[in-house]
């Protein structure tokens, strides 16, 4: 680049900025506004929640429960209801009752048969 | 730096007054301060780089409000180092706008049978509004008049990459990758452009400096 392009280029500059300090006061204060909007359109932009770091702990624990939550539910079907539930209960009640399986053990047919059939006798000729 | 930049500290604003207000992090505050002192020391240089292409004082401020606007919005993440491609990118793209709207608006108007003298009147310029700041003696005043005047001129009857390239690497200072960047160009093209902006106004202007 020669010395003359140097000198035209410094005077453009010279020029150009001297142009810029000259800016009226409205202008500046437009600007200036203009400016103060662009940042606050920064500051009031609303944060996604996953940019919440606090809150993640509590996102968690509430996503974990959700899932508990569900799978009780899933795993309770339609024909488990709360009847049925006590006549488990019951059965499991008999089937660790000592005196029971006893009773089966010592199964004699034989007397309980007489005992119907005296029974019925005894009704019948009363 | 612009003097009104301390008359309002981004931070004594008044919060958005409505949904959820981010309150800002040590990191983004940084960031706001950041680009506070950006946008304070490229805004007149970008009003005046609009206004010579527009030669409209209002349609200047409104193009480098939408660049302000859609740099905070878009770009306020990015590396501070790539603000000025981008600032620039935006605002050469919102003056194109503008100008395609102009002449658009020219051809309809050219088609209606009677003109907007109202219109005219109301780009009458405020003597009050429009009055410099007293930087300069009254002569000094005049002497950077006629120069920026014959300039301003010059600029004008350049094809508006190279008057592109010119205003980012004088005024602006931009370096050639720089401008590149701001330009869309390559830098190879950049250097063609300003070489030959350079050549064309020093052979308009070279009595006129003389």
């Amino acid at each position: 680049m020669t010395a003359q392009q140097d000198e035209f280029e410094a005077r453009a500059r010279e020029a150009l900025d001297a142009s810029v300090t000259r800016v009226n006061g409205r202008v500046r204060s437009r600007l200036n506004q203009a400016r103060q909007a662009a940042l606050a359109e920064i500051g009031a932009r609303p944060r996604s929640i996953w940019q919440l770091p606090a809150l993640l702990p509590a996102a968690g624990a509430t996503a974990a429960a959700v899932l508990v939550a569900l799978a009780f539910v899933a795993n309770r079907g339609p024909d488990r209801g709360f009847a049925q539930e006590g006549a488990a209960f019951e059965d499991i009640e008999m089937l660790s009752d000592g005196d029971g399986l006893e009773l089966v053990e010592n199964w004699d047919g034989s007397f309980y048969e007489w005992a119907v059939a005296a029974g019925e006798e005894g009704g019948s000729g009363a | 730096m612009s003097a009104f930049a301390t008359l309002a500290p981004v931070y004594s604003m008044p919060a958005a007054p409505h949904g959820d207000v981010d309150l800002p992090d040590a990191s983004s505050r940084a960031r706001l301060r950041a680009l506070n002192e950006f946008l304070a020391s490229v805004e007149l240089k970008a009003f005046r780089i609009a206004q010579i292409t527009l030669r409209h004082e209002d349609d200047a401020c409104d193009v480098v409000q939408d660049a302000m606007l859609q740099l905070a919005r878009a770009y306020a993440e990015r590396p501070a180092e790539e603000w000025k491609p981008l600032f620039y990118r935006i605002l050469e793209n919102r003056i194109r706008d503008v100008q395609r709207r102009r002449m658009v608006r020219n051809r309809v108007i050219a088609w209606l049978p009677f003109r907007r003298d109202a219109e005219e009147d109301d780009d009458l310029p405020d003597p009050i509004e429009r009055a410099p700041s007293p930087v300069a003696g009254p002569v000094k005043q005049i002497q950077v008049d006629e120069t920026m005047q014959a300039l301003e001129a010059a600029l004008q009857e350049l094809p508006a990459r190279q008057r592109q390239a010119f205003l980012l690497r004088t005024m602006e200072g931009m370096d050639v990758a720089e401008t590149a960047a701001a330009m869309g160009c390559s830098e190879g093209s950049v250097k063609t452009h300003y070489f030959r902006a350079v050549n064309a106004l020093r052979a308009r202007l070279g009595d006129f400096w003389s």
